[in-house]
């Protein structure tokens, strides 16, 4: 027996060694000489709705003679970030990834990502919308630049609206009050839309849709996610405001004015649900569905105005990079005009510099897509970021649970902002406040 | 333990043979390491090495990835989880789910090798589609079931037809039905399995014993009772035994089926669905480790109560 236990002893010990060897502290800057010394660069990319428009990225920069060629690895996109955080704890991060928004601080913080300020030229800075280098920072250092920013809003059939006389709001002052919203619902439900509003609630909770989609409705009740400072839930998630609007939310769901069976976009695009809130990726699919009839209108004001989300996926350059010039190339590539209308084509987004933002006709006067470029123009009253904390995979974690069990659950909206709100500040103190390296 | 003895004949008294041994044994034993050694390396490296290191971990705070440095914190991740009531309520839904599926799975796959073991026309067919949903990788049939199971969907289309629209519960989403559903996802998909352990035994049952049970004038179902069951005792407790440490580490129909990962309102959250949420959706390995070694030692303590209690006969 004892000589068994013993063979352990040099395994443990070997495996303890690689676990800590891979916890590197954050604040790791990319180092940028100028010459490319790797020719070969790993990048990791989600499988979303851009994922056919990633690989001609790809492609066209290996094409494109930078002297640097990418060995590209799509992940999907419903366990990315976990695929990223145990590549992370493993050491095997490629050069580059693709990663959601709000992930960035804890990415940073842990040392995930490094640094971009060395690599970032003056005129690719100034040419990126503030709202990307606002999302791309932690802690004053700039750690990722964005192809596209996000667009969040209610999509209708206009004639729908029209058929119920309600009022179509021209811009995102003009909003629909949460009481004039449930009217205009009631209405339609009337009308013969049996559940008129479609949340995508089959997007499931895999993802990072609840936070982004429903978060808004806490903002525009004048509440937030965590106080941005100590970054502790407890009287700022759980406050009056948030509740009361949560619980508007649920009895639409429990009135049936919620779509709360659709399992795909159906619902909106044959016209059973002729509401539809959700983001920039379903224009084309919507535009090619409703035609001329389709509207973008922003999310109901719930006190304060109406709030939406903003950031999306953006590219960091790894901690196991081991050129920076190299990553820079393609960061470079990505967030250029051309490869940005590419990808904005394909996915509705908003494009990230303002060069490529004023070629796009979908936002000029009179475009489709307007009000998203209004509303970011408004952030961070707008459209709002979601907390920059290293605490976010704890804050998504505990608030789209809470806003299933308030939807699916019916559970009672304060008790279960209360849990959520003890969760995140537990997790909080666990690690000590969570200190800026 | 086995060891490769050929000279066989001692009883295993545990006395101290190796000093009567010549040479040849002690190469025999060279060999047999060497044979071993390569499930043994494997072994080691990913079953052994890793517990120990949860064993490790449960009593720090690791993190996933973190800068901040790892702390021993002694108790504090068993304490934490043990006065957590979603904790108790994860390992409640794991009992409410053996309770359900261990009895009625092994009963239900019993019935079915009995049924496929006839000699009827068309049984080999009867088995093979008994047996497909088994060669069906679980996360893929929870995703259709997902469909079948909406409140508009072909389940409640059926039930309703049965019922006269009286009974069509809104399956995934009611903290009642989501845990039936899962039921019956799961037994639907495991249950080919065992029925082959089972027919496999039923056709080793001598013929000879029915004979003579029914000269002597015994009807189909004493036969069953008295000839097939104790014929087959040993791998029907190998499948009762089976079923109940898969029941126990369910872990893919909860986290894929209901909207929210183990909802709602956490009436699906099983102990595996609770560990992954903690350990890796919120990065704290060290409570996410206390888990693991709490819920191996309820697993450990159930399969040696059962050990005990149903004592497989002769030889296996």
């Amino acid at each position: 027996m004892k000589r068994r236990i013993k063979w352990l002893i040099p395994v443990v010990g070997l495996l303890m060694v690689a676990a800590a060897c891979s916890s590197g502290g954050g604040g790791a800057k990319a180092s940028c000489d100028g010459t490319i010394d790797d020719d070969t660069l790993t990048v990791w990319v989600h499988e979303g709705s851009e994922a056919t428009a990633y690989v001609e990225l790809i492609d066209d920069f290996n094409a494109s003679g930078a002297g640097v060629t990418i060995e590209l690895t799509q992940v999907p996109e419903a366990g990315y970030t976990d695929a990223v955080n145990a590549a992370a704890a493993a050491g095997d991060l490629p050069d580059v990834i693709d990663f959601d928004g709000p992930t960035l601080a804890n990415f940073a913080w842990a040392g995930s990502i490094v640094s971009i300020d060395e690599c970032i030229t003056d005129e690719v800075k100034d040419n990126l919308l503030p709202s990307i280098i606002q999302a791309g920072t932690y802690n004053d250092s700039l750690y990722s630049v964005g192809t596209f920013d996000s667009g969040l809003g209610l999509w209708a059939w206009k004639s729908a609206l029209e058929e119920v006389g309600a009022r179509i709001p021209a811009n995102a002052g003009d909003a629909w009050s949460a009481e004039e919203f449930e009217k205009i619902m009631k209405d339609l439900q009337a009308a013969g839309y049996e559940h008129p509003l479609d949340i995508k609630i089959f997007y499931g909770t895999q993802g990072e849709w609840m936070t982004y989609g429903f978060a808004p409705i806490v903002w525009s009740a004048g509440a937030d996610l965590v106080d941005r400072d100590s970054l502790k839930a407890e009287g700022v998630l759980n406050t009056d405001e948030a509740v009361a609007a949560l619980t508007t939310f649920q009895n639409w769901a429990s009135d049936g004015l919620i779509a709360t069976q659709a399992t795909d976009d159906s619902v909106f695009t044959n016209k059973e649900s002729p509401i539809s809130w959700v983001g920039h990726w379903m224009f084309n699919p919507y535009k090619e569905a409703v035609g001329d009839d389709l509207v973008l209108l922003p999310l109901p004001d719930f006190g304060k105005g109406t709030r939406t989300g903003m950031g999306s996926w953006a590219w960091a350059v790894t901690s196991a990079s081991t050129d920076g010039d190299a990553a820079w190339k393609f960061l470079e590539f990505a967030v250029s005009d051309s490869t940005i209308l590419k990808i904005t084509e394909a996915n509705g987004a908003v494009p990230a510099t303002e060069s490529a933002l004023a070629k796009d006709p979908n936002y000029a006067e009179g475009g489709a897509l307007v009000l998203f470029k209004e509303q970011l123009a408004g952030a961070p009253d707008i459209a709002v970021p979601r907390p920059v904390t290293p605490g976010y995979p704890t804050v998504t974690a505990e608030f789209f649970g809470a806003m299933d069990d308030i939807l699916i659950g019916m559970a009672d909206v304060k008790a279960t902002l209360d849990d959520a709100a003890a969760a995140i500040d537990a997790d909080v103190d666990d690690n000590d406040g969570y200190p800026a390296p | 333990m086995t060891t490769v003895d050929t000279r066989g004949a001692e009883p295993a008294t545990g006395a101290p043979t190796t000093k009567k041994r010549g040479g040849a044994d002690r190469s025999e034993a060279r060999i047999a390491w060497l044979f071993l050694a390569p499930a043994g390396i494997l072994l080691l490296l990913f079953i052994v090495a890793p517990f120990v290191l949860a064993i490790i971990f449960s009593f720090t705070n690791q993190r996933l990835i973190s800068p901040l440095p790892t702390k021993f914190i002694g108790l504090d991740n068993y304490v934490g989880q043990l006065t957590d009531g979603l904790f108790w309520k994860s390992l409640w839904n794991n009992a409410r789910f053996s309770i359900f599926v261990v009895p009625f799975q092994t009963a239900f796959a019993l019935f079915l090798a009995v049924l496929v073991n006839q000699k009827i026309r068309g049984k080999t067919a009867f088995r093979t589609i008994f047996f497909t949903p088994v060669t069906v990788v679980m996360a893929a049939a929870a995703t259709i079931w997902v469909l079948l199971f909406n409140a508009n969907g072909l389940v409640n289309a059926a039930l309703e037809l049965i019922t006269f629209g009286n009974f069509s519960p809104d399956w995934l989403n009611s903290t009642t039905w989501a845990m039936p559903a899962i039921i019956i996802v799961s037994v639907w998909q495991g249950v080919g399995f065992q029925m082959i352990i089972l027919l496999a035994a039923l056709q080793d049952v001598p013929s000879e014993l029915y004979e003579a049970a029914s000269i002597d004038g015994a009807t189909t179902w004493e036969q069953f009772m008295n000839v097939t069951l104790p014929g087959i005792r040993n791998p029907l407790i190998f499948v009762v035994t089976v079923t109940t440490i898969l029941a126990m580490r369910l872990f893919d129909q909860p986290m894929l089926m209901p909207n929210a990962a183990g909802g709602p309102l956490d009436s699906t959250r099983t102990a595996m669905v609770h560990m992954v949420d903690i350990g890796f959706s919120r990065q704290n390995i060290g409570r996410g480790s206390a888990i693991a070694v709490i819920f191996f030692v309820i697993v450990l303590g159930l399969t040696l109560l059962q050990r005990r209690f149903l004592k497989e006969e002769g030889e296996v």
